[in-house]
């Protein structure tokens, strides 16, 4: 029986945060200069969001974005991802969060010798999952995201947009908690990033993936439940459906 | 992540660069089959020395020759005609009748026989070949070495006449097999005395009585395939001396206590002026000989691995560079840091186990085609001196033990494996950001 939209999104609600950033700091160091990446971030993102994050270049989204990937840990601030404080989890745990996170980069990082079911099932083997069930699994991905006829293509043999459906298709493997996306139309011609985010957009409504996504298209950030400004390390307004929080 | 979908992966890794993964095997390959050949040629070697030698002279039989000291100075009449001038340096002269007193040293000694030898010639009308010409005492020789001092044409006589020689195989026949000289044929030998004023060529005309069965290589103190034999007598007054290279002793028994008890008795009768050596202690010297020579060109065919293992290391640090951002997408995606050194450890076993497969039936193969070599004639190897013997064929069958063969495997994979930890350990310490900014 499906559950009607309100009532999920209702009993979301009620759930502990997924992401839960508190004067979240990142500072690195170029030689003996320190560079402030993120100033103070607090965020707060729930199971079945669907959250857009505008900002100038430069300003850390990337930072905030890999910080929530568990790709990296903050100088200061904690951040809880489905409850785990990371700043306090050792490289092991690190390994396993991340399997917990679809991470869905510009630059697609696919791996070039491996077809696209290779590469979607490279996700589940690390995850440990045996080679028949890895096929499977697999292409019912890939026919998720719209690539059933290129299953056997290698990255160079795809356009920019099936690519990243490759690796939307890879972030999803192992039913993430979230999917992060770095600008993952920054390399796409527009067209085909509108299908990409329909894409998005059909996983977040239809099958309740929640979705950070970084973009600097304010069009394309219009797509999202809820809109996320960052200007020079912190935060400076979120809207939710249109209204300010 | 599953054991076999990391070397899976691993595989997958090399396959991409098949040239530089295929070269690289090539190092492993050398190093082993240089190994596992060295190693199953000079294992082969001592084999049939060590066989030539023990059926060459029983183990109940002494070798006395003047010069203290252990097996002292190659004395045992290898250092050709140099016999007469020859002894130590004190003058200590070592006499065809001393066998007389060494009788009567023991009971355990059965019987000694003196042994004179020079180098010399061995003509007939149409052909003339060196060789080294022994006195013995016939019957007592074919008494000692009763398996190897054999005719294979004509008899040994127990009392011959002056003029009576018997020759060697090896002196007899050509390598292709031409037979040059027969039972009953007259012939003239000669040698040239240096003791002389001036040095003249000596010589006496004397027939072929006997021709000796192949021995086959070389044996210490006993007959050889490159001599021939004449009366003992007869070579006191050929060579006009009463002194002899050697004296072989033949004991009652061939206990390892017998065999010290009447060496010190012989030496100290001589007041350390001579050695005496047992047949096996010279096994157990060539044994540890052979031991350190192996030792050597293993330590060689080593270092030639360890080469290939910098070569490893090198190509895997390339690639370690060349794959950072790979291993930033694998981070990225939750691979643990071991299985990221597990990948690239993967790689080096499998380079290493390709390598030491086939390096071991390369150095099989090569071991076998330089045994052959050596046994169809085409080099022949000079066992000369000390064993009182001269060249023979070697005919070599390489040893290749389980010892040898798991040893290769193992040191071929080690090495691969162990160059490849720290490259291996810098791939799995990477940072997944920083991995994936690397362009
Ligand atoms: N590894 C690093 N070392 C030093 N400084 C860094 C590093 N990574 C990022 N920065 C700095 O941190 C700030 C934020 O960078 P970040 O990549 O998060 O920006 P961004 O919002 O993603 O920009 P863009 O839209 O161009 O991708 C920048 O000033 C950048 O120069
Ligand atoms: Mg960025």
């Amino acid at each position: 029986m499906e559950i009607p939209k309100q009532i999920r999104n209702k009993i979301v609600a009620f759930m502990a945060p997924i992401v839960e950033a508190v004067n979240l700091k990142k500072t690195y160091m170029l030689g003996k200069i320190p560079v402030e990446a993120l100033r103070g971030v607090n965020l707060k993102v729930e199971s079945g969001d669907f959250l857009a994050v505008l900002g100038p270049s430069g300003s850390g989204k990337s930072t905030l974005l890999n910080l929530i990937g568990a790709l990296d840990k903050p100088t200061a601030g904690t951040l809880l991802i489905d409850s785990f404080d990371v700043s306090t989890l050792k490289d092991n745990q690190l390994s396993d969060l991340r399997r917990r996170v679809g991470f869905v980069f510009q630059f697609f990082n696919l791996i070039p010798r491996f077809t696209a079911i290779d590469n979607v099932g490279l996700s589940l083997s690390i995850a440990g999952m045996g080679k028949a069930e890895r096929k499977k699994r697999a292409k019912e991905l890939l026919e998720t995201v719209g690539l059933k006829d290129r299953m056997k293509h290698k990255p160079a043999e795809l356009s920019g947009g099936q690519q990243q459906r490759v690796a939307i298709a890879r972030a999803l493997a192992n039913n993430p908690r979230f999917l992060l996306m770095d600008e993952p139309t920054g390399n796409i011609d527009s067209k085909t990033a509108r299908e990409i985010i329909n894409l998005v957009k059909g996983l977040n409504e239809e099958k309740g993936v929640t979705i950070i996504m970084v973009t600097h298209d304010q069009h394309l950030a219009r797509e999202a439940k809820r809109i996320v400004q960052i200007f020079d390390g912190v935060i400076t307004s979120d809207i939710v459906n249109g209204e300010p929080t | 992540m599953r054991t076999q979908d990391v070397f899976g992966y691993s595989f997958s890794a090399i396959k991409l660069r098949k040239l530089r993964a295929g070269l690289t095997t090539l190092g492993v390959v050398i190093g082993i089959a240089a190994i596992v050949a060295l190693l199953s040629i000079t294992q082969g070697l001592q084999n049939t020395i060590t066989i030539q030698l023990e059926t060459g002279l029983a183990t109940d039989t002494l070798i006395v020759s003047p010069g203290g000291g252990a097996f002292g100075g190659g004395q045992h009449g290898g250092d050709f005609g140099g016999g007469a001038l020859g002894g130590a340096a004190s003058g200590f002269r070592l006499l065809v009748n001393d066998t007389l007193t060494i009788n009567g040293l023991s009971t355990d000694i059965l019987t000694s026989i003196a042994v004179i030898q020079r180098s010399g010639y061995i003509n007939s009308t149409e052909h003339e070949r060196v060789t080294t010409i022994v006195g013995v005492d016939f019957a007592e020789y074919k008494n000692i070495y009763s398996t190897t001092f054999v005719s294979e044409s004509g008899e040994i006589p127990d009392n011959p006449e002056n003029n009576t020689i018997i020759i060697g195989k090896r002196v007899n026949e050509r390598q292709n097999g031409t037979v040059l000289f027969t039972a009953g044929e007259d012939v003239q030998i000669l040698w040239a005395n240096a003791t002389a004023r001036p040095p003249q060529n000596e010589s006496y005309a004397t027939h072929v009585t006997a021709v000796l069965q192949e021995v086959g290589g070389f044996a210490f103190g006993g007959p050889s395939d490159s001599n021939i034999y004449i009366p003992i007598s007869t070579a006191q007054e050929f060579f006009n001396t009463s002194e002899c290279e050697i004296i072989i002793v033949k004991l009652a028994n061939s206990d390892q206590a017998t065999i010290d008890a009447v060496v010190k008795k012989i030496v100290d009768e001589f007041a350390g002026e001579v050695s005496a050596i047992s047949s096996t202690a010279v096994l157990n010297i060539l044994g540890s000989v052979f031991s350190i020579i192996e030792l050597f060109l293993v330590g060689i065919a080593a270092i030639s691995l360890l080469v290939a293992g910098i070569g490893i290391m090198n190509i895997m640090i390339v690639s370690l560079i060349e794959r950072t951002r790979e291993i930033g997408i694998l981070k990225a995606l939750g691979m643990k840091s071991r299985t990221v050194l597990a990948i690239f450890l993967g790689e080096s076993v499998i380079i290493g186990v390709i390598g030491a497969v086939i390096g071991i039936a390369l150095g099989w193969v090569l071991a076998n085609i330089v045994a052959t070599v050596l046994s169809s004639g085409a080099i022949t190897v000079g066992t000369g001196g000390g064993a009182g013997a001269s060249g023979g064929l070697l005919s070599i069958t390489p040893v290749l033990t389980p010892l040898v063969f798991l040893g290769a495997f193992g040191f071929g994979v080690g090495v691969s494996v162990i160059f490849a930890l720290y490259p291996a350990w810098r791939a799995s310490k990477l940072k997944p950001v920083e991995a994936l900014r690397y362009e």
